[in-house]
């Protein structure tokens, strides 16, 4: 298990894998490199948000090796809704923090509201500018959470503009980045670990549904990436507990 | 590390929580230095044994003053877990080290009895101790090394409480019994020394357990 800086402008993992104390493996030998725009896409619990958390610094990795560069900006899943900072005052502290200027991101993104008031006053959409403007102010290289969570039309497309040519590690579902390269974290199959299994004839029924192993009252399903939310949707309406989707 | 320092108290200002301690101890020290509290340094021994649960407070509240999301955001911006627990540690002993200066200052001016500037240095120092070693012991039981804040509450508050009777076995107990015994000590400084050891090892864990 290593981590350093230094590697040029993108990320570097070698052989990662995390699991999150004694719990299943969330990502198992995964060799990435990230030089340019890297869309990360699959399907629910297959270890998309772990990845970018490894790739960002915020997690380490079980083992496995991660280079990546001094200035890296982090967009999360979901940004915080009861910051009681005002938003101006939450991105000169970061800017200072990161020795940066501010950018005019929130401009870009067609920022509506008060700077000054506390950001829990913000709707959702315009925290998230909020975010990305934080994210923006790194140099190297953005770790990007579903970034176009909340936004309008319009700011999800100018967010597509400023990250052309940017060295980016994206996740995300709605195939915002058509151009960019496409990472599948899915690896062809999703496993979902079912407890309290009723209707299993149902499950093996459903379209996606790759194999069924029962075991007691419990069941290993594994399906095809595409279908997995429709599959665990299913499952969750038939009664039966979900322990883990990898 | 300053911006990150500056950060992380303004954003303790903000969220507001650390009144509840702040008042905690304003109220007691008025109780105490209601009437004449006795000799100098005897006298600093009550606010001194008040310091030290309520920097274990701050600690908590510093520590845990950002959710989890946002730490996450500023471990990064900040370039590591590290720098951002080590920035943590700074800011609640600032804050530790303005209660000290407070109860010092409250002392000289409440006390009927003058005291020479030697006096205030010893009583600066043991309330700065005490603070350390609040710090630590908060910093020791709080995120990211206990994820759970009631797990915090309930791990600082019996080491707290069990601190008292312990007496001259713990590093607490060294400093408040020289100011007890109304003199200044050596022991003082090596209660320091482990206060800064409790400091430093929140820290260390800290960035182990991410």
């Amino acid at each position: 298990m290593g981590t350093a800086c230094g590697y040029l402008d993108g990320v570097l993992l070698d052989q990662v894998s995390k699991r999150y104390g004694r719990g299943p493996w969330v990502l198992r030998d995964l060799t990435l490199e990230v030089s340019g725009l890297v869309v990360l896409t699959g399907a629910n619990g297959t270890g998309k948000s772990t990845l970018l958390k490894i790739a960002a610094g915020v997690l380490k990795p079980s083992s496995g090796r991660v280079v990546r560069p001094a200035s890296v900006g982090y967009v999360p899943e979901r940004f915080p809704s009861d910051v009681k900072m005002s938003a101006s005052s939450y991105l000169a502290h970061m800017g200072r923090v990161r020795r940066a200027a501010a950018k005019d991101v929130l401009e870009r993104l067609g920022f509506v509201g008060s700077l000054t008031a506390p950001m829990a006053e913000l709707s959702k959409g315009n925290a998230q500018k909020v975010a990305l403007a934080q994210a923006f102010l790194a140099t190297d290289l953005l770790v990007l959470d579903e970034p176009w969570t909340g936004l309008d039309p319009e700011a999800a497309a100018e967010l597509c503009v400023m990250l052309e040519g940017r060295t980016a590690l994206v996740s995300d579902h709605e195939g915002h980045l058509a151009s960019a390269t496409r990472v599948d974290l899915a690896g062809g199959h999703v496993t979902i670990e079912l407890s309290r299994v009723v209707g299993l004839d149902a499950l093996e029924a459903l379209e996606g549904v790759q194999s069924v192993l029962s075991r007691g009252s419990s069941a290993r399903v594994v399906v095809a990436p595409d279908r997995s939310d429709q599959v665990l949707a299913e499952a969750l309406r038939l009664g039966c507990s979900v322990r883990s989707v990898r | 590390m300053i911006s990150l320092v500056r950060y992380l108290a303004a954003d303790v200002f903000r969220g507001q929580r650390f009144l509840a301690p702040l008042l905690v101890f304003l109220g007691v020290m008025g109780m105490l230095f209601a009437y004449d509290p006795g000799p100098q340094l005897s006298a600093y021994s009550g606010s001194a044994a008040l310091i030290y649960p309520i920097c274990a407070w701050l600690a908590v509240v510093v520590a845990t003053s950002e959710d989890v999301v946002r730490r996450e955001i500023t471990v990064v911006s900040a370039g590591g877990w590290s720098r951002v627990l080590s920035a943590v540690a700074v800011t609640t002993v600032l804050f530790g080290l303005g209660v000290a200066v407070v109860a010092t200052v409250w002392a000289v001016v409440a006390s009927p009895r003058p005291y020479t500037f030697g006096e205030f240095l010893a009583g600066l120092g043991a309330h700065g101790v005490c603070a350390l070693l609040g710090a630590g012991v908060g910093l020791l039981f709080a995120r990211p090394v206990f994820d759970a804040i009631g797990r915090t509450v309930l791990a600082v508050f019996a080491v707290v409480v069990f601190t008292y009777p312990l007496g001259r076995w713990t590093p607490l107990g060294w400093v408040l019994d020289v100011l007890g015994h109304n003199q200044f000590s050596l022991a003082v400084l090596w209660a320091g020394v482990c206060g800064a050891v409790l400091v430093s090892g929140a820290v260390v864990l800290g960035v182990r357990r991410v």
